[in-house]
C-alpha cells in the first residue's frame, strides 16, 4: 500500500470512525402488500378512485346529452330514420345519369343541427331555473327533451319523436 | 497496475466476526440490521450527498433486504449482500437527486439538534467530498476497500463483478482523487 491509499484509509476511518459510537435508530418497517392495497383502497387511493368515477359519470353523460340536442331526441333511431328518408329522397331527386347525393344529405344534416342548437339555446334562455334552481321539473316539461330511458315502465310516457314534438325541419332544394 | 491485496491493512482483521443469520427469520434480520447499520450507513455517507440522504438510503437498502430476506443465500457474507444493495440505492438515488431536493430541505429543517454529528465531519471532509463526485460505484469499491477492508475478491464478490473490474474502478478512483485533493 503506498502512501496515498495510507491516507485515504487513515482519512476514512477519522470520519467515518465516529459512527462506531453513533446510536442505531429504529428500522423502518416494511409495509405489506397488503397494507399497500388497504392504503390504495382508503384515504387518498379512494379519494382518487372517485375523482375517475365521476369524470367517467360526467363524460357519460355529456355524450348522452350531445346526442339529444344533435337529434332532438334522446332516442338514435329517430334521427337514423330521418337521414333515411332523407337519403331516398335525394335519391328520388336525382336526373337520370346523375350521381352523387352526399352534397343533398350533407346540407340536411347540417340545417338539422343548426335548427336544434338553437332550439336548445331557446330553450335555455325561456327557462333560467332549467339547471338545478327548480327542483319541480313538470313545470317546463313540455319544453325539455325528456331523459326516462328507453324501456322503462310507469307513468311517465315513453320518450317518442312524434311529428309536432321535433322543431320542423326546412328541407331546402339543392339548385 | 500494482497488487492492491499486496499491501492490506489491519482492516480486515479489525471487521466483525463473521455471524450466522437464518434467511427469513425476522429476528436474525433485527440482528444483522444492529450489527451492520453503522457500517452501511459509513458507506452510504461517502456515496450520496448529506446524511440525511445516507440514513434515508440505509433504511431503503435494509427495506430491499427484507423483502428479499427470505431468498438470502448464507453461502455469502449477509454484510457484502446488503453492501450490493446499498451501492444499488444509491446509484437509484443519484439518478433521482435533484426531484428530492426540496423534500430533503423540509426534512432538514425540521430535524432537532442534538450531539455531534459524524456527517458534519464527512462533509468537511475534502477526501469525503471528491469521493461524493466519483461514480459510485468506483466510490463503492474505495470505501469497501479502504474503509471496510474487504479484498478486491470480496469486493468483486459482493458486488457481482470480475476482480479485474473491481481493480480497474479503483485504480480509476484513485487517479481521479490524487488529482484534485490537495497533497
Amino acid at each position: 500500500m503506498n502512501d496515498f491509499e495510507s491516507e485515504i484509509e487513515h482519512e476514512l476511518r477519522r470520519v467515518l470512525g465516529q459512527l462506531d459510537n453513533a446510536p442505531v435508530p429504529p428500522r423502518r418497517t416494511v409495509r405489506s402488500q397488503s397494507t399497500r392495497m388497504r392504503a390504495l383502497v382508503g384515504g387518498a387511493g379512494a379519494a382518487l378512485t372517485l375523482k375517475v368515477l365521476s369524470g367517467v359519470a360526467v363524460a357519460a353523460a355529456a355524450v348522452t346529452m350531445a346526442g339529444a340536442t344533435t337529434t332532438g331526441s334522446l332516442d338514435p333511431t329517430v334521427w337514423g330514420q330521418q337521414v333515411k328518408e332523407r337519403v331516398a329522397d335525394c335519391k328520388a331527386k336525382l336526373a337520370d345519369g346523375q350521381h352523387g347525393i352526399g352534397d343533398c344529405v350533407s346540407s340536411f344534416a347540417s340545417q338539422h343541427g343548426r335548427d336544434v342548437a338553437s332550439a336548445a339555446r331557446q330553450h335555455g334562455q325561456d327557462n333560467p331555473n332549467a339547471h338545478g334552481g327548480n327542483p319541480n321539473a313538470d313545470d317546463h316539461a313540455k319544453d325539455k327533451v325528456h331523459p326516462t330511458p328507453r324501456g322503462r315502465s310507469g307513468v311517465e310516457p315513453e320518450p317518442t319523436d312524434a311529428a309536432g314534438g321535433h322543431p320542423p325541419v326546412r328541407v331546402t332544394p339543392q339548385p | 497496475m500494482e497488487s492492491i491485496d499486496a499491501g492490506k491493512s489491519d482492516l480486515a482483521a479489525a471487521r466483525p466476526a463473521v455471524e450466522t443469520y437464518v434467511p427469513g427469520s425476522t429476528a436474525d434480520f433485527e440482528r444483522l440490521y444492529r450489527n451492520t447499520y453503522r457500517r452501511i450507513l459509513g458507506t452510504l455517507i461517502t456515496l450520496v450527498r448529506d446524511q440525511a440522504t445516507a440514513e434515508d438510503c440505509a433504511q431503503e437498502t435494509f427495506e430491499r433486504a427484507y423483502r428479499s430476506w427470505g431468498a438470502w443465500k448464507p453461502d455469502a457474507p449477509a454484510e457484502a449482500w446488503l453492501h450490493r444493495i446499498a451501492i444499488n440505492v444509491a446509484i437509484s438515488d443519484r439518478r433521482h437527486q435533484r426531484l428530492r431536493q426540496a423534500g430533503e430541505l423540509v426534512r432538514r429543517l425540521g430535524r432537532p439538534p442534538h450531539g455531534p454529528d459524524p456527517s458534519v465531519m464527512a462533509e468537511r471532509s475534502d477526501l469525503v467530498r471528491a469521493m461524493k463526485k466519483l461514480p459510485t460505484k468506483q466510490a463503492a469499491a474505495l470505501v469497501l476497500r479502504h474503509y471496510h477492508g474487504y479484498s478486491n475478491r470480496e469486493i468483486a464478490a459482493a458486488l457481482g463483478v470480475p476482480e479485474q473490474t473491481v481493480a480497474s474502478r479503483l485504480a480509476a478512483a484513485r487517479k481521479q482523487l490524487q488529482a484534485v485533493l490537495p497533497r
